[in-house]
Order: C-alpha cells, then sequence, then structure tokens
C-alpha cells in the first residue's frame, strides 16, 4: 500500500507554544485513519497544515509522495476537506453553494445531484442553507467535500452536531468511501467510541504529540483482559493456585488471574472449591480502550 | 483560473443585495441633485454662464461621498461573504491560487463601483439635457465627472478591501470605513496626498487627471501589499 500523508518533524509553534510537536503523521491508501486526542490537542491545527491553510514553523508534508509547499495546487485538486464546524454561503441554495465549488475544481452539473443524493439533501436543494440544521449544513459540507471525488478526504470532527442517527448515517457514509470510490479517509475526533467504530488506523495526539500510530486492530489487543476471583482466605488459595501454574498474584481482597482461557478458570474455580474456599465472586475485568487511552495521555480525558 | 474564480463571485454575491446598491449609489447623487435643482433653480442659473459647468460642479460635490461609502460597504460585503462562517478554510482548501483569489475580490469590488459610474454618467446627461442648461452638451466633462472619480479611488478600493479581508471582524472593517467617508467629507480641508481627497478630483495645480494617476498608481502598490499579506496569511 502506497503512503498517501506523510508528515516529517512537523511542528507548529504560536506564541512560544508547541501546537503541534515534531510529528511524524503516515496515512497509507485506502486507510481510515482515526485522528484522537483531546480538544487542544494540535488536530485542526495539523489538518490546516495538511491542507496548506497554514504554513509549518518547521517540518515537512508530502501528500501522494509530492511535497505540499511545491505542488500544492495539484495535490489539492485531489483532496477533499470539511474543517471544523461547516462552512457556506447562508444566503444561497445548498445547489448554488456546491455550483460555486463545482465552477473551481470543474466536474459535470450532474455530480452535484449526485452528492446531494449521498448525502440525502435533495429534497432541500433549493432551500436557502441559513435555515438549515446544524445536521444539514454539516452534510452539505461532506457533500461539497465529495464533489469532485478526491483520493483523499479529510473530515475534521465531521459528526459535531450531529444527532444519533445523522451520526450512524454519516458513518456508514464514511466507511464505505475507501471500498467503493478507492477513496483514504482522515477523520479526526475527540470520542474514542467514534474512532473506534469506524477507523482501520489510528494515531493519538496529545498536547502537539503524535504519542501513539498504529493500525486499530492492534490497539485493541492492547485492551487485555484479567480475571479477579474473590474468596475466603487469600493466602492459601494463592498457594494452591501456583500449584496449578496459574499464574496468581492478590491484590486486596482479591486475586487476578492473568490467564483467561475457559479451562483454566475452570481449574481454578474447581481447586479452590474441593479445598474448601468459600468462593464469593469471580469477575472477569477488562482493561477498555478508554483506560488505555488514559494513561497515555496522562489523564487528559477524551 | 480567474475566469472561474470570478463567475464563482459573481454566483457568491446574488441576493446581497450588492447590485441594488450599484444603482442606489448613482441615483442618489443625481436624485439630491434634482432637489438641489428644484428648489433653487433659479440661483444656480444666475451663478455662470456656463451653466453645465456649475451642474457638474454640484453632481461632483455629492459623488465623492456616495463613492467612498460604496467602496465601504461593497468591500466589507465581498469579505463577509466569507468572514460570515469563515469559509476561507474551505475556499482556500480549494486548488485556488491565494493571489487570483484576491484579484478576483478585488475585480468584482471595483467593477460594481465602475456600474454605477455608468449609471451616474447616464442620469447626470438626462438630467442635465432636461434642465435645459444649453445646446451644447459637454461630453468630455460628462465622461470625467463621471469616471475621473472611480479611477482615483482604486487606491480606497485596495485599502479598504485589504482592511475588509485581513479582519475577521466587521466592526473594525466598518469602523475604520466610517472614518474614511467622513475624511471624504472634510476632503476641502486635507492636504493634496490625502488619498481620501483624490475622488473629489481637486487639487493644487486644477488637474484632475493627476488624482486619477495617483489613484490607479497608489491603489496598484496597495493592492500588491493587500494580496502578498493575503497569501502569506495563516486561515485559522
Amino acid at each position: 500500500m502506497s503512503i498517501i500523508v506523510q508528515t516529517e518533524q512537523l511542528t507548529k509553534t504560536f506564541q512560544k507554544q508547541h501546537a503541534v510537536d515534531h510529528m511524524d503523521m503516515t496515512i497509507r491508501e485506502g486507510e481510515i485513519y482515526g485522528f484522537l486526542g483531546p480538544n487542544g490537542a494540535g488536530k485542526t491545527t495539523t489538518i490546516r497544515m495538511l491542507l496548506g491553510l497554514m504554513k509549518p514553523t518547521s517540518g515537512t508534508v508530502k501528500v501522494f509522495g509530492k511535497q505540499l509547499s511545491k505542488h500544492k495546487l495539484d495535490i489539492l485538486r485531489q483532496v477533499g476537506s470539511l474543517v471544523e464546524n461547516p462552512s457556506y454561503y447562508p444566503h444561497l441554495t445548498a445547489y448554488e453553494n456546491l455550483n460555486i465549488v463545482r465552477e473551481i475544481v470543474g466536474v459535470s452539473q450532474k455530480r452535484i445531484s449526485e452528492v446531494l443524493e449521498t448525502v440525502r439533501l435533495t429534497e432541500a436543494a433549493h432551500r436557502k442553507v441559513k435555515g438549515y440544521s446544524l445536521g444539514m449544513k454539516q452534510r452539505l459540507g461532506i457533500a461539497a467535500a465529495l464533489l469532485h471525488q478526491p483520493k483523499l478526504l479529510v473530515l475534521d470532527e465531521p459528526t459535531n452536531g450531529l444527532d444519533p442517527s445523522g451520526i450512524i448515517e454519516i458513518r456508514e457514509l464514511i466507511k464505505s468511501l475507501p471500498k467503493q470510490y478507492g477513496m483514504t479517509v482522515l477523520i479526526s475526533s475527540h470520542l474514542l467510541s467514534e474512532i473506534d467504530q469506524i477507523a482501520t488506523a489510528v494515531g493519538v495526539v496529545s498536547r502537539g504529540k503524535l504519542i501513539y500510530q498504529d493500525q486499530m486492530s492492534n490497539l485493541r489487543k492492547l485492551a487485555r483482559s484479567t480475571i479477579r476471583i474473590q474468596c475466603s482466605d487469600l493466602s492459601q488459595a494463592t498457594i494452591a493456585l501456583k500449584q496449578l501454574e496459574l499464574a496468581a498474584a492478590h491484590e486486596g481482597e482479591q486475586l487476578i488471574l492473568e490467564n483467561c482461557s475457559n479451562r483454566s478458570v475452570a481449574d481454578a474455580v474447581s481447586l479452590l472449591v474441593h479445598q474448601g474456599h468459600d468462593i464469593y465472586r469471580v469477575e472477569e475485568n477488562k482493561q477498555s480502550l478508554e483506560q488505555i487511552f488514559l494513561s497515555m495521555t496522562d489523564g487528559v480525558s477524551l | 483560473m480567474l475566469n472561474q474564480l470570478l463567475r464563482s463571485e459573481w454566483m457568491k454575491i446574488k441576493r446581497k443585495g450588492l447590485w441594488f446598491l450599484a444603482v442606489l449609489g448613482p441615483l442618489g447623487v443625481v436624485g439630491l441633485t434634482m432637489v438641489n435643482y428644484a428648489v433653487r433653480k433659479d440661483y444656480l442659473l444666475s451663478l455662470s454662464d456656463d451653466d453645465w459647468q456649475i451642474y457638474l460642479d454640484s453632481i461632483l460635490s455629492l459623488t465623492p461621498l456616495a463613492l467612498v461609502l460604496g467602496i465601504v460597504i461593497v468591500t466589507s460585503m465581498m469579505a463577509s461573504i466569507e468572514n460570515e462562517t469563515n469559509a476561507w478554510k474551505q475556499w482556500l482548501a480549494l486548488p485556488v491560487r491565494r493571489p487570483t483569489v484576491y484579484l478576483s475580490k478585488y475585480l468584482i469590488a471595483s467593477c460594481l463601483l465602475f456600474v454605477s459610474s455608468v449609471i451616474l454618467a447616464v442620469g447626470t446627461t438626462l438630467y442635465g439635457m432636461s434642465l435645459g442648461l444649453g445646446e451644447q452638451i459637454p461630453w468630455i466633462k460628462i465622461l470625467q465627472n463621471s469616471f475621473y472619480p472611480w479611477l482615483s479611488s482604486q487606491a480606497l478600493i485596495a485599502f479598504h478591501l485589504w482592511i475588509a479581508v485581513a479582519n475577521n471582524n466587521q466592526g473594525i472593517t466598518v469602523s475604520i470605513g466610517v472614518v474614511g467617508v467622513i475624511m471624504t467629507f472634510m476632503s476641502f480641508f486635507l492636504p493634496d496626498w490625502f488619498m481620501w481627497k483624490w475622488p473629489s478630483l481637486a487639487n493644487d495645480w486644477e488637474n484632475p487627471f493627476i488624482n486619477t494617476v495617483l489613484g490607479i498608481s497608489v491603489g496598484l502598490l496597495l493592492f500588491i501589499a493587500g494580496m502578498w499579506h493575503f497569501s502569506k496569511k495563516d486561515v485559522s
């Protein structure tokens, strides 16, 4: 898979503060790259630099293998974007809004109806955008980004302000893009659950630094689980379990089993019961992605 | 690319009332002159033998104010189209060159005011003829009277467009604009090098052509400066 976006030591400084701090980001073709981080971590600033809206203080951005600073127009011709809250011309209709963009990207009139259909705005196409709900404005923004069938789609917090059904709809749409049109998608969010459901790769940013970047599946593997057993006479029970070679430790009132296959849990429980221990509870404790992120971002909640 | 950008900009100003404004300005100037002549026509005709000259002078006393007011409103609206929903971030992430985007905004603003000048020329001629100011219609003077203020105010268009595009806050833009209008109002007392005096076509040499040369050349410099700033600026 070829690399679509590559930043090298990308840095942006505002009044001596590193908004983006030596970031090396890699997005491969066909990925849905989830760009995750708390509010104010530098996601939007990074995205603005990827789109050439801001100049990096230092470092470089390469898109489709070309330097952004030298081939900006060539690159932007194949990039669609929606940055933060949607931008639109409120005194014009959705159709007119898209027609203005169409004039620049040079696609046929037919595309306008197609993208309006995609985001389900066909019926409202000839109403002024002023009267739209936030969700409709957001969908119009996505329609504008899709208009010229870009190879790279950059969506900054696209589900902000959408209601649950709108979120699901947009999520399904985004998921379908790589398969249907061969697009690569960069999507940012401060919501872990959002990224978890949509992304195939993930980059976690905190205080301007990219602190984790990998395939989503590898991240999920980090979420391991343990079995906790609470019983009478902890020390006896620990010794007994050690004989079974089930690595057991005790923490407070509970025994902790690292290996939690069905077989080993059953063995451990039957051993304890046969030795006459009272077992009060057996519970599985799964370290959630949430907790993993919390520890990554030093407690700044997502 | 300029063609595409200009077409887009025309679409954007639809329903913004800018065309209405472009027509209202010159009609206002001619309308006020009508009131002037309705009230004291005999007095105005008695001032000089050259009745056309007096008539054109009274038009020219109103034109700069209407023009500068128009420049302030048009430039601030051209910028507000993007500032309103921060559409710069969408517009400039499209495959467009920023200098060309800036040029397209300038051309639209200047073009709207040119249309106003054409309407002013037509209005001046028609009302002048109806007043019966003399058989000999001074065509050259009418054209100068209508288009020299526009040429002389290119510097003001460039200046106010720069201010409007550089400030997301329309309050600042309009405040500076109001100061500009007041300066135009007092232009009689201002030195010749003052930009806001140029549309009045007055100067110590009594040669209005100098004002147009100043307006266009300084306008070009201010346009380049504004364009350079716009191209370098971070879009937030």
